[in-house]
């Protein structure tokens, strides 16, 4: 029985994992966490559809269990990676036929853009701490109060030369919107405004949902990046941006700061480029073999991705991707023989 | 109020084919990153003289770009050249070389 | 006796040429000095600062004493010319003593002396002086060796590039390097048909006459020395027009600078000294950080010197300068660098004020009350960790603040008085001065080295105390009001900001402030010797990436301390640090806030 190995127990590698699984190919999932489910186990909805991350979660889980073809090896960390064998971090080796990489992509620190306050001022948060708070049901200031208004902002650590991330994060347009939508069904009688650059609406129902945001929830988009935000006396947050479309500097006293921050590539990705001799991409990404017909394969034989390794990607493209992996996979064993 | 331009008399109409491009061809060939705005307003936002009184250096740069040099010089005379939009610009455009560089063009220096 | 012959007219020629021309710049620039200038001069004429000149020309003209100090070998190479040369001809004047008493002997006569000591016969020869001379001759041309070899071989050196030079000094430098190889064959032949002559002239002349024997001598005799003193007249002529120039300027240099003459804001004739003193010898060339990092190789201290010497100076060179101060920091002659491309870009772009500033008028949008200001800076609005820290010092130290700039504040006027607006800066500079004073502080705290330096040197505040940060930290920490945790466990590294370091002379406040936290360790370029950032203001014409290739090297030498923590005491410094590293980069204010007990 082929043995192949999947580093990343995130939707693209449990998508991959169940695909291999289910053609008869043992399949082991690293995954350096306590649990699988990669960044989804942490987000409450999925746009477009305002689906609960957890029914996409399950759903790949059940599929992974219906067979017995998959072993999970989680808190387990891979250090040496070659097609046919994989190294871990508490020095077992485990070899294998090929490997898929889903490793996929960590978020950008917030902090780093230190004129947006965040871990300086109470209630400048990330669109992940968001998310946190939808899980739990508890979307409210540090102090307890519900915000009356709230801004959220775009392009945090993507399309910026300032902190090296001059690529688009792609996905952070469709969840401000998402964000903003449910913001708004939870605090009716909020003001929630959204800070942009450019608004990329790219996927199927994503430019339907922008307008929905716009003309049922009332929610404000302004043209601008913010530039600073300070505290104000009565502990709110003071922004600055300039709103673009009317060409005026623009100043707004809010309750809440969400940060939409970007997807950045793993530092690992730099150790598969010096060990492995995997290509990658100026933007930190892994480089796939051909842009088109050849998406799911690394330069190097046996060695395949799957997600957001080789670029920001949403979660349908992830789970699309975890199959197109597994298909190549099979189709490398069998030639392999 | 409403802020057009650089003055209320000055025609709405940014009439390209009329207006001459050769200095703002000479500016954007001299330090092409200019064209690389994507007018997120950053550096408008943070500007310390902007603070202070009506100056808005992206409207500015962005207008001498499409040959409209009248009053720029001016406009960009209100600039304490502190240097803080070029902190700001996510595109990296060095916006303090710009400032000089068209005040270098229209102002004959 | 004769003391003529006709292969002496080139060195006449050019002798005389050197004379006029030298006579002509210096009286004209000390004509044109502006009257303080010639008060300070006729000041410090009397004084005893002429006696320190008088040791500091001999230390530095002759022995060059500086250039040893930076670099060993070139310092023996311009020492063996310079000093040798000198001795050379105070030597040959004793001998012409010697042989002839007390008597006039026109120039060439001291110069061509081997020659005219033959032609008049005389044959008794003083074996001392013969032997004196050519040791140094030997000397000299030990010197002109290694002159000739860094010219092919700079880096066998020590330095990795030599100064690219104009016509007039190839022409010069061709001809100096003649001068002696040609003088020593000279002597040899006069010695090989006559007699006479030490070690090396003497040795050489018989060896001579025994290989290609006298009659062959004697024909190339009157060649020989026509091309020794062509080969003077030509160096001579070339000399005031070349940076050989260098030779003669810099002893008035250093009277007038002992004097307290300075370059100012403005360019004036004075500067024309500091320009022409510049030997071109390119020690400024392998400490800046444009040529190492970015490969730039025009812009350096001696190519802007050059420039503005002859007139071609352009702006994008004037402006290719991050002003570090590295080069000023190694410059033998104590060249006054960045004034002087300061006064420049203000020679260039100064435009009158004409209230461009007027809008500032009434405008004031500080808040508190207290003795001590806090400037923050432009750029500390920025970086709100440090504003947030500041405060806590504040709060900590139960200091009544009056926060100047919070809500937006005006620009202190250095960066545009680097761009070389200078007039234009004076506006808000006067804003600035006038809203202190309004708000009758006693203490003018700052977070950024650069306002620092200006409200220091040129604000003029009377009765303010200007202070950095990091010296108000100190002070705090020295007078038991703020107490602060120490432990092993934390290493932090440094990064001295130009501004701060070089620019204020504040090396140790911040490394006190530091060691009273936890363990500093020192980068590879530290205090006098810090690297710059790349984010300076004072360079315009670097673009972004150029910008973070500099910053991506300072932080890989900070990274390379093993320090957990990047401190530095300098916004822009922070911002642009924080692009090159994943480690954590901070305001030294933020380890005080974040350590307090």
């Amino acid at each position: 029985m082929k043995h192949v190995i999947i580093i990343g127990g995130g939707v693209a590698g449990m998508q991959c994992a169940s695909e291999l699984a289910r053609q008869g190919v043992k399949v082991t999932i690293i995954e350096k966490e306590s649990d699988t489910g990669g960044k989804v186990k942490n987000w409450h909805k999925l746009f477009p559809t305002f689906t609960p991350a957890s029914e996409v979660l399950s759903g790949l889980r059940h599929k992974i269990a219906a067979t017995d073809n998959v072993t999970i090896k989680t808190g387990c960390e891979a250090t040496e990676i070659s097609s046919n064998c994989v190294g871990l971090a508490s020095g077992e080796e485990l070899s294998c036929d090929a490997v898929v990489i889903a490793t996929g992509y960590t978020l950008f620190d917030a902090r780093i853009k230190e004129e947006y306050g965040y871990g300086i001022y109470d209630n400048v948060i990330t669109a992940a701490d968001l998310e946190e708070m939808f899980n739990k049901n508890d979307v409210r200031l540090v102090d307890g109060r519900v915000p009356r208004r709230i801004a959220i902002l775009h392009c945090v650590g993507s399309r910026d030369e300032k902190v090296c991330q001059r690529h688009c994060s792609k996905v952070c347009c469709v969840t401000g919107v998402k964000q903003a939508i449910e913001l708004k069904q939870t605090f009716p009688s909020a003001d929630v405004f959204n800070f942009y650059m450019d608004i990329r609406m790219f996927g199927p129902g994503y430019e339907e949902m922008y307008r929905e945001a716009q003309q049922k929830y009332n929610v404000h988009f302004v043209r601008g990046r913010i530039s600073e935000v300070s505290p104000t006396i009565d502990n709110r947050l003071q922004i600055k941006a300039e709103d673009t479309l009317t060409g005026r500097p623009l100043k707004i006293g809010v309750d809440m700061l969400v940060l939409l921050i970007g997807m950045r590539a793993n530092d690992m990705n730099a150790k598969l480029e010096s060990g492995n001799g995997l290509l990658r991409q100026a933007s930190g990404f892994m480089q796939p073999k051909d842009a088109f017909l050849g998406n799911a394969e690394s330069n190097v034989d046996g060695i395949f991705y799957a997600g957001a390794v080789t670029a920001p990607k949403n979660v349908a493209e992830a789970l699309c991707d975890g199959a197109t992996a597994a298909a190549r996979v099979a189709d490398w064993l069998s030639k392999k023989e | 109020m409403i802020n057009f331009g650089f003055s209320i008399s000055r025609p709405r109409v940014i009439d390209i084919d009329r207006n001459n491009l050769n200095k703002s061809k000479e500016i954007i060939a001299e330090m092409p990153e200019l064209q690389a705005c994507i007018g997120c307003g950053s550096c408008t936002a943070t500007c310390t003289a902007g603070n202070l009184t009506e100056y808005n250096f992206r409207k500015v740069h962005t207008l001498v770009r499409r040959g409209e040099y009248q009053g720029a010089y001016e406009e960009l005379n209100k600039c304490m050249l502190c240097g803080k939009c070029r902190l700001a610009c996510p595109r990296g455009i060095n916006t303090r070389g710009v400032i000089m560089l068209i005040k270098r063009k229209l102002g004959d220096f | 006796m004769t003391f003529f012959a006709n292969f002496c007219i080139p060195f006449i020629l050019g002798a005389t040429v050197l004379f006029v021309t030298i006579t002509i710049k210096y009286i004209s620039w000390l004509k044109s000095l502006p009257k303080s200038d010639l008060k300070l001069i006729v000041k410090g004429i009397l004084s005893p600062q002429t006696l320190v000149s008088i040791w500091e020309v001999v230390r530095e003209s002759l022995l060059h004493a500086r250039i040893f100090r930076v670099n060993r070998r070139l310092g023996y190479m311009h020492m063996s010319l310079a000093f040798g040369w000198f001795l050379l001809i105070v030597v040959g004047w004793i001998e012409t003593v010697a042989y002839l008493g007390f008597r006039w002997v026109p120039l060439q006569g001291h110069v061509f002396f081997k020659y005219f000591a033959a032609l008049n016969g005389l044959n008794a020869h003083i074996a001392i002086f013969d032997f004196v001379m050519d040791l140094l001759l030997l000397f000299v041309l030990s010197g002109v060796t290694l002159a000739w070899y860094k010219r092919r071989n700079s880096a066998k050196l020590g330095m990795k590039r030599a100064t690219q030079h104009i016509f007039f000094d190839k022409i010069a430098l061709t001809a100096l390097w003649f001068v002696f190889p040609v003088r020593l064959i000279a002597e040899s032949i006069t010695a090989g048909i006559y007699g006479g002559g030490g070690f090396l002239t003497g040795g050489l002349g018989k060896l001579l006459a025994m290989t290609i024997g006298s009659g062959a001598l004697e024909w190339v005799y009157e060649p020989i020395w026509w091309l020794y003193s062509l080969a003077l007249g030509i160096f001579f002529m070339a000399m005031p027009f070349s940076r050989y120039m260098h030779i003669f300027t810099e002893i008035p240099l250093i009277f007038l600078r002992n004097y307290k003459l300075r370059p100012q804001d403005k360019e004036k004739s004075y500067d024309n000294f500091e320009v022409e003193a510049c030997s071109r010898c390119g020690i400024c060339i392998d400490p800046c950080q444009l040529q190492q990092q970015l490969g730039i190789h025009d812009v350096q201290s001696v190519y802007f010197l050059r420039d503005r010497r002859y007139n071609m100076l352009q702006q994008k060179i004037a402006h290719n300068c991050l002003m570090c101060g590295r080069c000023e920091q190694v410059c033998p002659v104590g060249i006054n660098l960045n004034t002087l491309r300061l006064n420049s870009r203000t020679s260039m772009r100064n435009i009158p004020n004409e209230g461009r500033y007027n809008y500032l008028r009434g405008k004031d949008y500080s808040s508190g009350e207290g003795k001590v200001g806090y400037f923050a800076g432009c750029m500390t609005l920025l970086t709100p960790n440090t504003l947030n820290a500041m405060r806590k010092i504040f709060e900590t130290a139960r200091e009544k603040v009056w926060w100047a700039d919070k809500d937006g504040g005006v620009c202190c006027g250095r960066p545009m008085k680097l761009t070389g607006e200078t007039d234009s800066a004076q506006g808000m500079m006067d804003f600035n001065k006038k809203l202190f004073e309004k708000h009758n502080i006693s203490t003018l705290v700052t977070s950024c080295p650069i306002c620092l330096r200006v409200f220091r040197e040129e604000y003029n505040l009377k009765g303010i105390e200007v202070l950095h940060h990091s010296e108000y930290i100190l002070r705090l920490l020295q007078q038991g009001r703020l107490r602060v945790k120490y432990s092993t466990e934390q290493t932090f590294t440094y990064h001295d900001p130009c501004e701060l370091g070089r620019g204020s002379g504040i090396y140790e406040q911040p490394r006190a402030v530091i060691e009273a936290i936890g363990q500093l360790l020192e980068p590879a370029h530290n205090r006098k010797n810090a690297l710059c950032c790349g984010s300076s203001l004072a360079n315009t014409a670097i673009d972004d990436k150029q910008q973070l290739t500099i910053a991506s090297g300072v932080a890989e030498e900070m990274d390379a301390t093993g320090a957990k923590t990047l401190v530095t005491a300098c916004p822009l410094c922070k911002k642009a640090i924080a692009r090159g590293t994943k480690s954590k980069v901070v305001d030294l204010s933020e380890i005080v806030a974040g350590n307090l007990k």
